[in-house]
């Protein structure tokens, strides 16, 4: 095939493009290489317990715990305006307003 | 009425007599046992009348379901808590299975009372058991926080009901459910009489929960362990729809204007709850907040103070008891399994727990009201009831079926459908026990589809 050059004025992408590769300091490239052998070595540890044959409970996947107690525990609610009105729109509001609609049909 | 009664105080010396190896065996036999007597106290001799040979306990139509489904629990739990509870030394297993009696024992007495002096003495007791079971055997830390809420959202309700119920004494000079519903409708006119006709009923309110008063329910639910969870849900908030529709004979003729408030708070409820158990992460949280917006619809049912609302509320909470207790057993087989009650965990087991899919199935099917199961049929009697009280109600109960429909399809889908994690593929197999306790929960669901007479009470 004849050599192939990309459209010189297209945008590439950033993991192709050249000037990524050969304006990285090496400080960069040392804090990636740690950052991949972290990555490598969790998922060492996690194909070894799910490959394990004598496993029996589950794997445990700390980003999953940490997410269902940020979930169920409240302390990331906090009375602003916003909420304040909100809680009155859908919690205080509609008891007054169904109170006066079945009053009123009650009675007529 | 003693037939039951006594057996069940003879599971005392049963739980603490029997040898360590036939423990779990004899306890479920002997409760299986008071479960099949109890079914005699459906032969009722007259069609609207009590039955009794004492004037202390007496089953009537109303009551002979609630004390049926009790007994029919006791079993249940016990056959639920063996495996959780295997690894703790024998007198701390005895210990168990005690409390889980003598709350038994509490239930049936105030199901069967005459008194209501009685009724609020056993509804006071039952509170010790639960609150034990649930802040020792629970399994997080928050068990502390949830019994102090179950604790005092409770009594909190239920002193005012200790004074109105010695102020009619007073004025009535008895207190016998045999007696009041001939006696005369009281004056009810001023001030002071609002407010004891509200202290009459918030103790019950508090207790279905209302949907103001109801934190106490998805906390004491979610951290209790599974025969607490069961509990608490077949038949303690019973007690409070129960107590209503006893109170609600003396309560006229007040009740046409100051029902008002709570029948709103209950319908707006009933959507609420709905709308959370859409964002809930934690499986026996969405089952708890269910719960409530089920019990919603029996408050405003038994409000309104019709025929068909209370056989409505009636067949509800029958129905709902039965198949609340079975999704809160399903959560706890997952929870036994995994550890953990989060939903996105145990996702995909329809490949590999297929059998117990079914039970997932069924049980979340009736949950939603699926015709002809009668958890749609109570709450069709109190649908329509609602709507002849007003039809802009119509809008929030349709609203409210569908919301249901949407979160227990939610639930089932979650946990059934979907692809499998791999890191879930090792899980134990389902144990014929849990099977049997599936069974024995759903099975009398679709048998009282045959035979609702049983559960109307004396409405028709």
């Amino acid at each position: 095939m004849a050599t192939y050059k990309g459209a010189p004025l297209a945008t590439q992408p950033k993991t192709l493009d050249p000037a990524e590769y050969f304006n990285l300091s090496p400080e960069y490239r040392r804090a990636e290489e740690k950052r991949a052998a972290l990555r490598a070595q969790l998922k060492r540890q996690y194909l070894q317990q799910l490959n394990n044959p004598h496993r029996k409970e589950l794997i445990e996947d700390p980003a999953l715990t940490r997410w269902t107690y940020a979930r169920t525990n409240n302390n990331y609610f906090r009375p602003t305006a916003k909420t304040s009105l909100i809680g009155g729109l859908f919690g205080v509001l509609p008891l007054f307003v169904l109170y006066v609609v079945f009053k009123t049909d009650r009675v007529s | 009425m003693l037939k039951v009664l006594i057996p069940t105080i003879m599971l005392f010396p049963t739980i603490w007599l029997t040898s360590p190896k036939w423990l779990w065996t004899t306890t479920t036999a002997h409760s299986l046992l008071i479960a099949s007597i109890s079914l005699m106290w459906f032969k009722w001799t007259s069609e609207t009348g009590w039955t009794s040979s004492n004037t202390y306990l007496a089953t009537d139509p109303l009551s002979t379901p609630l004390l049926v489904l009790t007994c029919w629990l006791l079993p249940l739990m016990i056959l639920a808590s063996q495996n959780h509870i295997n690894p703790e030394p024998i007198s701390r297993q005895r210990l168990y299975i005690t409390l889980l009696a003598s709350l038994q024992t509490f239930l049936i007495m105030a199901f069967g009372a005459t008194e209501i002096i009685m009724f609020y003495i056993m509804f006071e007791a039952t509170l010790i058991p639960t609150l034990i079971i649930i802040t020792r055997w629970g399994n997080q830390t928050e068990r502390l926080n949830a019994g102090t809420y179950f604790l005092f959202y409770t009594l909190a309700g239920s002193l005012p009901l200790l004074v109105a119920l010695l102020l009619l004494q007073q004025s009535t000079g008895t207190l016998s459910m045999l007696v009041l519903q001939y006696s005369q409708p009281l004056q009810l006119n001023s001030w002071g009489h609002m407010i004891w006709w509200a202290a009459c009923l918030i103790a019950f309110l508090v207790k279905m929960p209302l949907y103001g008063v109801h934190l106490w329910l998805p906390k004491a639910h979610v951290e209790a362990p599974v025969a607490g969870s069961m509990v608490l849900a077949a038949v303690l908030l019973k007690l409070g729809g129960y107590g209503m529709m006893r109170m609600m004979v003396m309560l006229d003729p007040l009740s046409k204007e100051l029902a008002y408030p709570f029948i709103i708070l209950a319908l707006w409820g009933i959507i609420m709850t709905g709308s959370i158990c859409l964002r809930q992460t934690d499986l026996k949280s969405l089952i708890a907040y269910s719960s409530v917006s089920h019990m919603g619809l029996v408050a405003g049912g038994i409000l309104i103070q019709t025929p068909w609302g209370f056989s409505g509320a009636i067949i509800l909470m029958i129905a709902h008891g039965l198949v609340s207790s079975a999704l809160f057993c399903l959560a706890n087989t997952a929870y036994e399994r995994t550890h953990s009650r989060t939903m996105i965990l145990a996702r995909g087991l329809q490949i590999i727990f297929p059998l117990t899919a079914v039970w997932w199935f069924i049980a979340n099917l009736a949950n939603l009201a699926l015709p002809p199961l009668p958890n749609l049929m109570g709450e069709l009697m109190i649908i329509t009831t609602l709507f002849n009280w007003s039809p802009w109600t119509i809008l929030l109960t349709g609203l409210g079926t569908l919301i249901t429909a949407g979160y227990s399809l939610y639930m089932f889908l979650m946990s059934q459908r979907g692809p499998t994690p791999n890191h879930i593929t090792g899980l134990q197999p389902f144990h014929t026990r849990e099977h049997l306790l599936m069974t024995l929960h759903l099975i009398p669901v679709i048998l009282l589809v045959t035979k609702p007479e049983l559960m109307w009470g004396w409405c028709y």
